[in-house]
């Protein structure tokens, strides 16, 4: 267990900079996730932590030690791979105890230490196997043994579950959880799927074109996503953004655009009012009212009920939102339909910077 | 309609056995036809009229090469030039073919490219040249010397060959392996070694076949006995013998019974896929 720090990291293939000065702080026993879009530095980031990619500049410090001249061997760090890279020649075991054997364990501790581990992850009955013999999921099962029978003090996870299908990716990101609670280990995680940065991290970076867009807890990357990128790069619907201004009136700021008028709450900093801006509202905020109190007034354009819910497109002015309404939501198509927000949970955005404006 | 097309395909068929059947008459038929002849009696050989199949088959030429020549000690040097060229290739051309496969390097793509003008250069233009070199080091009529040249123009086929085999073993089998613990090296020797381990004999082979069966360099690089090889050894009999057709055959059959033994050990572990699994797959 242990502490990361990565203070003004940057990496240049010539003269292509792929990551501008990132500065990271984790706690002991966090669990970081790098997300982002591909060739956003995320898997150079994690290399370059790992040992596998030398640094450009700035300094990575696992536990206060700094490690940017050690070998990845001399880290103290394990790593599970995205295509598993379990060792094709060798058997389960031996590949789980690889790391004990390359460090001079003995044979009796290092057995102990692989059953253990493998009681852990309920591969016990694969030791004997090859990889070739095994599927995806004890495939990835024996890449988190390898991984964990070490004790390290920092695991390294580099897209474990993209090679998975649907339901055992669920099933192995709840594993995943369970054993970062269970054995306490700080924990870097880079993914592409927000589902995983949610559901998982301690902490999330949203990474882009090399920069770090936001660092922040993942409810606070939800709710107040620093810029419109991440603000889009989270969330599935996507937020809705709608472009108008800032108004006064006598009841307040109010946000107004054709067919929306939300009342701001009172902010504590003052904002220039009649200034364009974007307005963004997760499909989840919205909710169907009667006519009178609408803050949002539109067409109905595709109604898709999936269940739990049911996604409603709607035409807004030239604008298309999504709400997510109730799975009963009786409407049609063309039918006019009148929606609330709850302006707690709205955000901002300056169209453009395309940060976030605070209010 | 259908009737036509399968009448046409049938024609194709024939013709492509045809052409089938004549290509292989014509790459088999002289060892076929010097297998027959070291069977025959010397006088069995020139006749009147053609015998192809041996009417009386005996194996007195192959004692007599063997017994009555230097054949053995010509089999014993070209056994002794192949080991060195195939070790000095391994132990060479194995690390050097990692470094290409995996490093970056400035002039990494104009060595390589280098590697393959050398190739293109035909061998009687570097004969003399690599003669004077020879003579200069003192290794003209010595079978390290004719290893060494061989090393020269084998090298870079090795090398080439072998960074395929490493380039399909996936990086992150090495990447592991170096953060369980394992040096560069080390990950090169344990993961991808094994891995390549087909790759690595089958070019070890091609390598020495290709020394076991070299003339033009041990003609000109040897002068005597002592490092002179089977191909040479062969040819320089054409003269001692004066034409002794079955015993020249015994000798071909002998030379070539190496090369074919060989040859099927590469079949078999070419096929082997031992990188199943190690991705998933």
């Amino acid at each position: 267990m242990a502490t990361l720090s990565i203070k003004d990291v940057r990496k240049s293939y010539g003269s292509v900079q792929v990551l501008h000065g990132v500065d990271i702080e984790l706690e002991d026993g966090g669990f970081l996730v790098l997300l982002g879009p591909s060739g956003c530095g995320k898997s150079t980031l994690l290399n370059m932590i790992a040992g596998l990619d030398d640094t450009s500049g700035g300094d990575i410090l696992i536990g206060g030690r700094s490690v940017v001249d050690l070998a990845p061997k001399d880290r103290n760090i394990a790593m599970v791979f995205q295509s598993y890279a379990l060792y094709p020649t060798m058997s389960v075991e031996r590949n789980i105890g690889f790391g004990l054997e390359m460090r001079g364990v003995d044979a009796d501790q290092r057995k102990r230490a692989v059953d253990d581990a493998a009681r852990l992850l309920q591969i016990s009955h694969l030791l004997d196997r090859r990889p070739a013999n095994l599927s995806g999921g004890q495939r990835q099962r024996v890449a988190m043994g390898r991984a964990i029978v070490r004790d390290p003090e920092l695991f390294l996870f580099d897209e474990p579950l993209s090679n998975l299908d649907a339901k055992l990716r669920v099933e192995m990101r709840t594993e995943i959880k369970r054993l970062h609670e269970r054995l306490g280990t700080s924990i870097v995680y880079v993914t592409h799927d927000q589902i995983e940065a949610m559901t998982l991290g301690t902490k999330v970076a949203v990474m882009k074109g090399g920069h770090i867009q936001q660092l922040a807890d993942p409810r606070t990357i939800y709710e107040r996503p620093a810029n419109i990128f991440v603000a889009s790069f989270i969330g599935s619907p996507a937020m809705n953004f709608l472009p108008g201004r800032l108004a006064s009136s006598p009841s307040g700021v109010r946000f107004a655009a054709n067919g929306v008028s939300v009342a701001m709450p009172a902010g504590k900093r003052q904002v220039d009012f009649d200034r364009p801006v974007i307005l963004g509202v997760r499909p989840e905020e919205l909710k169907a009212v009667a006519r009178d109190e609408a803050s949002v007034t539109g067409v109905i354009d595709v109604v898709e009920p999936t269940g739990p819910e049911t996604m409603v497109t709607v035409q807004v002015g030239e604008q298309s939102i999504i709400a997510r309404l109730p799975p009963r939501f009786a409407g049609r198509r063309k039918e006019p339909i009148f929606l609330a927000v709850d302006p707690a949970s709205v955000n901002l955005f300056d169209p453009d910077s395309e940060q976030r404006i605070d209010i | 309609m259908i009737e036509s097309k399968r009448r046409r395909r049938t024609v194709a068929n024939i013709a492509t056995y045809f052409v089938l059947a004549g290509l292989s008459m014509f790459c088999i038929g002289p060892m076929i036809w010097m297998l027959l002849t070291s069977l025959k009696y010397e006088a069995d050989i020139v006749t009147q009229t053609m015998q192809y199949i041996p009417r009386r088959v005996t194996f007195d030429n192959y004692v007599a090469i063997w017994t009555q020549s230097g054949f053995p000690r010509l089999i014993g040097n070209s056994i002794t030039v192949t080991f060195l060229t195939v070790t000095i290739c391994v132990a060479t051309g194995t690390l050097a073919a990692y470094a290409f496969s995996r490093f970056a390097f400035r002039g990494r793509t104009q060595l390589m490219l280098g590697y393959l003008v050398v190739r293109m250069f035909p061998a009687v233009m570097m004969i003399i040249p690599l003669y004077v070199v020879m003579r200069g080091v003192g290794l003209v009529d010595s079978r390290f010397g004719l290893a060494l040249a061989y090393t020269s123009f084998l090298l870079p086929l090795f090398v080439w060959m072998l960074k395929g085999f490493f380039d399909s073993a996936p990086r992150e089998l090495e990447s592991a392996a170096r953060i369980d613990g394992s040096t560069r090296l080390g990950a090169m020797v344990r993961i991808v070694m094994p891995l390549a381990r087909n790759g690595l004999v089958a070019s070890s082979v091609f390598i020495a076949i290709a020394a076991w069966n070299e003339f033009l360099f041990a003609l000109m690089l040897t002068t005597g006995q002592g490092s002179r090889t089977w191909p040479v050894g062969l040819q320089l009999m054409v003269g001692e013998f004066q034409l002794p057709w079955g015993v020249l055959a015994a000798g071909g059959i002998l030379s070539i019974l190496p090369v074919v033994v060989l040859f099927a050990i590469v079949q078999r572990t070419m096929v082997q896929g031992l990188t199943a699994g190690a991705i998933k797959g």
